[in-house]
């Protein structure tokens, strides 16, 4: 499927600020998953230094400096993505009882190996509550893959999708008391509930299609950046992703922005400013199909 | 040897109730009582003190310390507390043929640590050959993943290195710990060595034991060889003074006449590292990390750290610093690669481990995790790697954690997150402890650092000494002890100094550039010291007259306590409590300035502190606190003689001054302000007069008794008066001009240009003309002075 993509996003500070920012924002050119046609990040006011790299874990990123303070910034980012990757027909993931031996077995630190995703990360470690949680709604004697979508899909009914709930600091286990907030939350608290049983997890940021195709309804989280989860399911199937905020397997209308262990490896936005005050960022996103 | 030759029989022998711990080897003492060789001449000088010639040794060693200033904070529950360095006197001794076998062991440890540090950041062939497992790399929150498949510009990740060891029950020494990632102590070593040789003066000279000081020296060239062929800077990057080894960071910098820098004194352009200066922005080529990796770029490592630097990893990225040692070198401290250097030395260096490390079971595998449970009544379990640690948070356990007993660890889920390690004794070595020397664990650290001919060992030092026989409370945190180590020879031994001995021909060093932060501290430590002074001389002239004036309340007095109530001065505290606290901002900015500070102006101003501190719980408000306010001031000249006399004319001198002189000049003019206003009651003027130290000038220059003309004359208008508000313009103008980057050539800068201003229309001032309005404006034209001169050069 291929897709035309828009995204405005604009910082704006309550004082005025300077300083370093990491943009994790140009969709993915994934092998057997996405092709990046071409794409395009416009920054107004243009930084005094810009640099564009891959970071570790694959994911382009442009590394930008303003030395003169500003009071808003617009990062805007068009693209042309192809998106082929469909979630796997067959369920050929390992038992979860064989799944640590399976890890063992991969001798590497590639950027997909899942060993990254196993342990503590910056913004997702246990928590009492959620161990308790995921052990009651697993389901038993179940495969790996059967194992992650129950929880995707309890995680979607017993979460409320509410934007006024939390805010883009609010740790995972503080949105896990309410019951509520955005993809982000939800994402961080399947991401910490599948760690606490073994499964290696990962953050995937990106873009969601914005109208449905006929007679479909509209996917939460088409307005503003999206975020679902990527799940390791034993050698033979890989990474699976799930997004529970839609409660479904990331299909075609998922365009996959960056992987990370979690949102503090893949923030849009990540910055280290020289000011005093606050900032706030506001998006839009416009997923158009092509064909 | 004068002492040990005298052949005066010992009418004792420090060692004759000396007794080790059964099944302990000990350093002095071996199995069957007899002295070990390396002792013998040593225990028979020790023996021919008198006890009580030994306390005062000893106690001059203690003043050698304190005097430096050397400390080391202590924290509790939640205090941290700064306390006297615990200095064992008694130093370790290690004959030089047993020191070459440490220190070529550590050698090779170090370059095998160098490999698998360039292995685990690069192409990963261990964990591909299975020589280590992936989860103790992917898992170790000191693996830096944006720092992975950065070659460093040095060529190396390993610069400077330091091992605890412990010699086991068979007395062979052991590695208990690798310390990568930013080793500290080593000038610690250098205090140890400085106070022990001051306590045996008359032995150490004649004992060849060998130097430290050329290990420095060659490490510093090291640093320099690193720059490449670039002039520009080297410094050490510090924490900050909260931390408890800032001392030692503010030691090695003055010692080796480095830069002592901290994140905010940092920037990143265009991917170089530039050092923020009074002269602009000067880029710097090689940082001796004395902070932690993750703190040291929030951007890319922990985003709540306010330590760092935004953009140093991109810099690092870019081949444009060399660190000691690099980013992400923490990593190598995880305890669960004890369990597999033993086999990596032999499969990358073909041969086993010259020192073996205590012996670890990485419980992530079942046959290892088996034997730990078998055995764990001899085993010491650790966690694998070390715990992911953020700003302001505290660390975070890890998944399947919980509240895991030990039971509770050693499950197939959990096992990886540990390692078991045998539990280790350690030897002992003699302290003086209640006149006697007793037993004590020992743990020696070695310094390895690398220079052009490999790594080099520091010859001794550092050792620390349990407080009693329980080797785990060894730690100084729990109230251990440091000894200096002596390696000995059995020949005389060079003597080198810190100063290499000049090759080729006399090049001057360039002057390195200030950095911001250390100005401003030092501006405001002139600010400080100077409000201090005058805020004394204000309260003795008051607290005088109220002594003389009684019971009885006169105009005067309550006219001058306006004044000073004005000033936000507790006029009814004998020593106010503004006035300390003047004190401890000046030692405040003074503490984050160390590496620039002369020892003698640091013990100055504590000792000002203190005295103040002791003084108000005694003194009384009259005579009895006019008299403290002139003990003090007697105090402050010495400081301020200090500084002025001593301190080197660069360019942190002139902020110092500046900061004095521009708080003199306010302080002079809110006085006049006051005291010569129509209002002012009868006495006024003779009360400004003696607060401006000027009553005999007056006396001498105006044969008349004072009057608004003559004072003013004197105290704002003479230009040979030190305490008057033109001879401080003077000062201050001459300073500004000589500030770097003053202005555009032929143009001034807009600081000079106001300095200049505010001067001259002091200068062209008659004393008739310049009334309170007048007087009123020139206070905020200095005021103005010190927010440009904050504008242009402290932030």
């Amino acid at each position: 499927m291929l897709y035309e993509v828009l995204l405005r996003t604009r910082c704006t500070y309550d004082r005025m600020a300077a300083g370093r920012q990491a943009l994790r924002v140009m969709p993915a050119d994934e092998a057997g998953i996405q092709r990046l046609v071409a794409g395009a990040i416009d920054i107004d006011p243009a930084p005094h230094e810009r640099i564009d790299r891959i970071d570790f874990f694959g994911n382009r990123t442009v590394d930008v400096c303003f030395n003169t303070p500003n009071e808003t910034v617009d990062v805007t980012v068009r693209a042309r993505v192809d998106r082929f990757g469909y979630p796997p027909a067959m369920d050929v993931s390992a038992r979860l009882e064989d799944l640590p031996v399976e890890l063992a077995a991969m001798r590497n630190l590639g950027s997909t190996s899942p060993h990254h995703f196993v342990d503590t990360s910056p913004l997702v470690g246990p928590s009492p509550a959620i161990a308790e949680y995921v052990r009651d709604v697993m389901p038993k004697a179940a495969t790996t893959m059967e194992i992650v979508g129950a929880i995707n899909a309890a995680l979607h009914r017993d979460l409320r999708y509410d934007g006024d709930a939390t805010t883009v600091d609010t740790p995972l286990e503080e949105a896990f008391a309410k019951r509520r907030g955005v993809c982000q939350d939800f994402t961080h608290i399947m991401i910490a509930c599948l760690r606490e049983i073994g499964i290696p997890a990962g953050y995937v940021s990106g873009f969601l299609r914005t109208e449905p195709p006929k007679g479909k309804p509209r996917l939460e989280g088409a307005d503003a950046m999206h975020a679902w989860v990527q799940a390791w399911c034993g050698a033979n199937a890989g990474w699976i992703e799930f997004d529970p905020t839609n409660a479904m397997m990331a299909g075609l209308d998922h365009i996959v922005a960056a992987r990370g262990r979690d949102y503090f490896d893949v923030a849009p936005v990540r910055g280290v400013l020289r000011t005093a005050g606050s900032q706030d960022i506001s998006q839009s996103v416009d997923v158009i199909p092509l064909a | 040897m004068a002492s040990v030759n005298d052949k005066k029989v010992p009418k004792w022998n420090a060692a004759s109730e000396y007794r080790p711990m059964p099944g302990v080897p000990d350093e002095l003492m071996s199995e069957n009582g007899a002295i070990r060789p390396v002792w013998s001449q040593f225990l028979s000088y020790f023996s021919s003190l008198a006890p009580a010639d030994l306390a005062g040794r000893f106690a001059r060693g203690d003043e050698y310390l304190r005097d430096a200033g050397v400390y080391f904070r202590q924290y509790d529950q939640k205090n941290a507390i700064d306390r006297s360095w615990p200095l064992s006197h008694v130093p370790v001794i290690l004959h030089e043929s047993e020191w070459a076998d440490i220190a070529s062991a550590l050698t090779q440890r170090a370059d095998l640590l160098e490999h698998v540090a360039a292995d685990i950041y690069g192409p990963n062939n261990l964990v591909a050959e299975g020589k280590l497992p992936a989860s103790i790399i992917a898992g170790n929150p000191e693996w830096l993943r944006p720092m992975v498949g950065v070659r460093p510009a040095s060529g190396h990740f390993l610069h400077f290195l330091a091992f605890d060891l412990g010699r086991g029950p068979n007395g062979q020494w052991w590695v208990l710990e690798d310390r990568v990632q930013a080793p500290s102590g080593a000038g610690f070593a250098l205090e140890n060595r400085v106070a022990t040789a001051r306590v045996f003066s008359d032995y150490y000279s004649e004992a060849h034991v060998h130097r430290l000081a050329g290990f420095f020296r060659r490490f510093r060239e090291s640093l320099n060889l690193m720059r490449g062929g670039d002039e520009n800077g080297i410094a050490i990057l510090s924490p900050g003074p909260m931390t408890d080894t800032y001392y030692e960071h503010a030691y090695i910098a003055r010692y080796l006449g480095m830069g002592l820098l901290e994140g905010e004194d940092l920037s990143v352009e265009n991917d170089r590292v530039m050092v923020r200066s009074v002269s602009g922005n000067r880029p710097i080529s090689v940082l001796w990390r004395r902070l932690d990796s993750t703190f040291a770029d929030p951007l890319e490592f922990d985003g709540a750290s306010r330590l760092g630097t935004p953009g140093l990893a991109g810099a690092v990225r870019h081949g444009n610093i060399s660190m000691v040692n690099a980013l992400g070198a923490g990593a190598l401290e995880a305890k669960a690669l004890f369990a597999f250097l033993p086999r990596i030395s032999e499969a990358v260096m073909g041969q086993p481990l010259g020192m073996p490390n205590v012996a670890t079971w990485w419980c992530g595998s079942e046959m290892e995790r088996r034997h730990v449970a078998a055995n764990s009544e001899r085993m010491v379990i650790c966690p694998a790697v070390p715990p992911l640690r953020l700003a302001g948070r505290p660390a975070r356990p890890e998944f399947g954690m919980g509240e895991a007993g030990r039971e509770l660890i050693l499950t197939p889920e959990n096992g990886r997150h540990f390692v078991g390690q045998e539990a280790v004794t350690l030897s002992t070595t003699p302290s003086w402890e209640d006149g006697r020397l007793l037993p004590r664990p020992l743990s020696l650290r070695v310094y390895l650092a690398r220079t052009a001919d490999g790594w080099v060992a520091m010859p001794g030092g550092f050792a620390r000494i349990g407080h009693s026989r329980d080797p785990k409370a060894i730690a100084m945190q729990q109230g251990g002890a440091v000894a200096d180590v002596w390696v000995v020879s059995d020949r005389k031994v060079s003597t080198e100094t810190m100063l290499a001995p000049p090759a080729g021909p006399y090049v001057r060093p360039r002057q390195g550039a200030l950095p911001s932060r250390a100005a401003d501290n030092l501006f405001w430590l002139g600010r400080y010291v100077e409000r201090a002074e005058s805020t004394m001389r204000l309260m003795r002239a008051y607290f005088a007259r109220l002594a003389e004036a009684g019971e009885l309340e006169s105009p005067l007095l309550s006219y001058v306590r306006e004044h000073i109530d004005a000033r936000d001065i507790e006029a009814n505290e004998a020593i106010p409590t503004s006035l300390r606290a003047m004190f401890s901002s000046a030692i405040g900015s003074a503490a984050k300035i160390r590496d620039r500070f002369s020892v003698d102006g640091w013990m100055a101003l504590n000792d000002l502190a203190d005295s103040a501190n002791r003084m108000t719980l005694t003194a009384t408000v009259g005579d009895d606190s006019a008299r403290a306010m002139s003990v003090l001031l007697r105090k402050i000249t010495g400081f301020s003689g200090l500084v002025h006399e001593n301190m080197y004319r660069f360019v942190g001198w002139r902020f110092l001054t500046l900061g004095r002189s521009l708080e003199r000049a306010l302080a002079i003019t809110s006085l006049l302000t006051s005291m010569t206003d129509d209002e002012a009651p009868d006495g006024a003027l003779d009360f400004a007069v003696e607060v401006g130290d000027s009553t005999l000038s007056h006396r001498r220059r105006y044969t008349v008794r004072t009057t608004r003309p003559t004072v003013i004359d004197l105290m704002a208008l003479d230009s040979m008066n030190p305490r008057s508000i033109l001879y401080q313009l003077n000062e201050i103008k001459t300073q500004v001009d000589l500030l770097p980057d003053a202005g555009v050539p032929g143009h001034m800068s807009e600081l000079a240009r106001a300095a200049l201003r505010t001067q001259t229309n002091i200068a062209v001032q008659t004393p008739e003309a310049f009334d309170i309005e007048a007087l009123n404006q020139t206070y905020d034209e200095i005021a103005a002075l010190s927010e440009l001169i904050t504008k242009a050069y402290l932030k």
